[in-house]
């Protein structure tokens, strides 16, 4: 299942790289992509921060939900100075069907199986969402100020995989 | 005439200012030994500048411009704790020695601070 979820979450990552090659996502797409990748985190995070067993991992979920929320407040602020209205897209309905199916896996799960999985789902999805920032949507914003946003929190994304990738061998060496 | 005057007077000022200069040397040298304060700036998980040399008594001051919470911290040395979106810290520098530190929210974040 977890197999299932990660496969689901890069595949809609996949196509939003595939999109790159029909056809680039407008700023207002990309509106849309940024704001649901960093809810889709925020909503597993509260989830980890709740239902995780282990002290690093509930941290690790309470940062993805404060650092990502802090990410959508900016890029929020940013598209209404501009006004662009995010518009819905295949990929950000992909990002967000991932999203749901991911959180109702994990709410299947605890314990140690709890965290492995969201801890595994997180290293997948920062490492997808790092190659859409890079192949994708920095390539493909047209606003000068959007396309510096994403230059800005593409560090967070760097920083957040090395941190799961962390925690994913901390777990590994315990089980 | 109005050469030699202008010379003189030159001269007077000059020596004026010698004197100036001479007596002020200990007042001068408390001055530049006066805390001076020093900005980090944290912007895309970076300190900008990542490395900065400071004077013992010195005040550093970073300043958190990204959108969520970062730390200054060195084991043992001096620990920010989280410095919210948009809030800053201030340390004065006491201990001198290269200190490195690093976020331990993001730990590829890494600066030093030279006290010397």
């Amino acid at each position: 299942m977890k197999h299932f979820i990660i496969t689901v979450a890069a595949s809609s990552l996949a196509l939003l790289a595939g999109h790159a090659v029909a056809q680039a996502p407008s700023d207002a797409q990309i509106a849309s992509i940024v704001v649901t990748a960093n809810q889709v985190d925020i909503d597993a995070g509260k989830l980890a921060e709740s239902k995780g067993s282990n002290a690093e991992v509930k941290a690790f979920g309470k940062q993805m939900v404060t650092d990502h929320s802090g990410v959508n407040k900016q890029a929020v602020a940013l598209v209404t100075k501009l006004k662009v209205t995010p518009e819905d897209n295949a990929t950000s309905q992909s990002l967000k069907s991932g999203g749901a199916d991911n959180v109702k896996n994990l709410e299947k799960l605890s314990g140690a199986a709890f965290d492995k999985a969201y801890v595994d789902h997180e290293v997948a999805y920062h490492q997808q969402v790092l190659d859409a920032i890079d192949k994708t949507l920095i390539p493909s914003a047209q606003n000068a100020e959007l396309k510096s946003l994403l230059v800005t929190v593409r560090p967070a994304f760097v920083a957040h995989l090395e941190h799961a990738k962390h925690l994913q061998a901390t777990l590994a060496k315990k089980s | 005439m109005r050469h030699a005057a202008a010379a003189t007077l030159l001269a007077l000022a000059g020596s004026a200012l010698l004197g100036v200069a001479l007596q002020a040397t200990p007042a001068g040298a408390a001055a530049a030994e006066r805390a001076r304060t020093h900005e980090v700036v944290i912007q895309g998980l970076l300190y900008g500048p990542e490395t900065l040399t400071v004077r013992p008594g010195d005040v550093v001051v970073w300043i958190n411009k990204d959108p969520f919470p970062h730390t200054v911290t060195a084991a043992g040395v001096f620990d920010s704790g989280s410095i919210a979106a948009g809030k800053s810290w201030r340390f004065t520098a006491k201990k001198p020695g290269t200190h490195s530190y690093l976020c331990t929210l993001h730990t590829t974040m890494k600066g030093t601070l030279r006290v010397e």
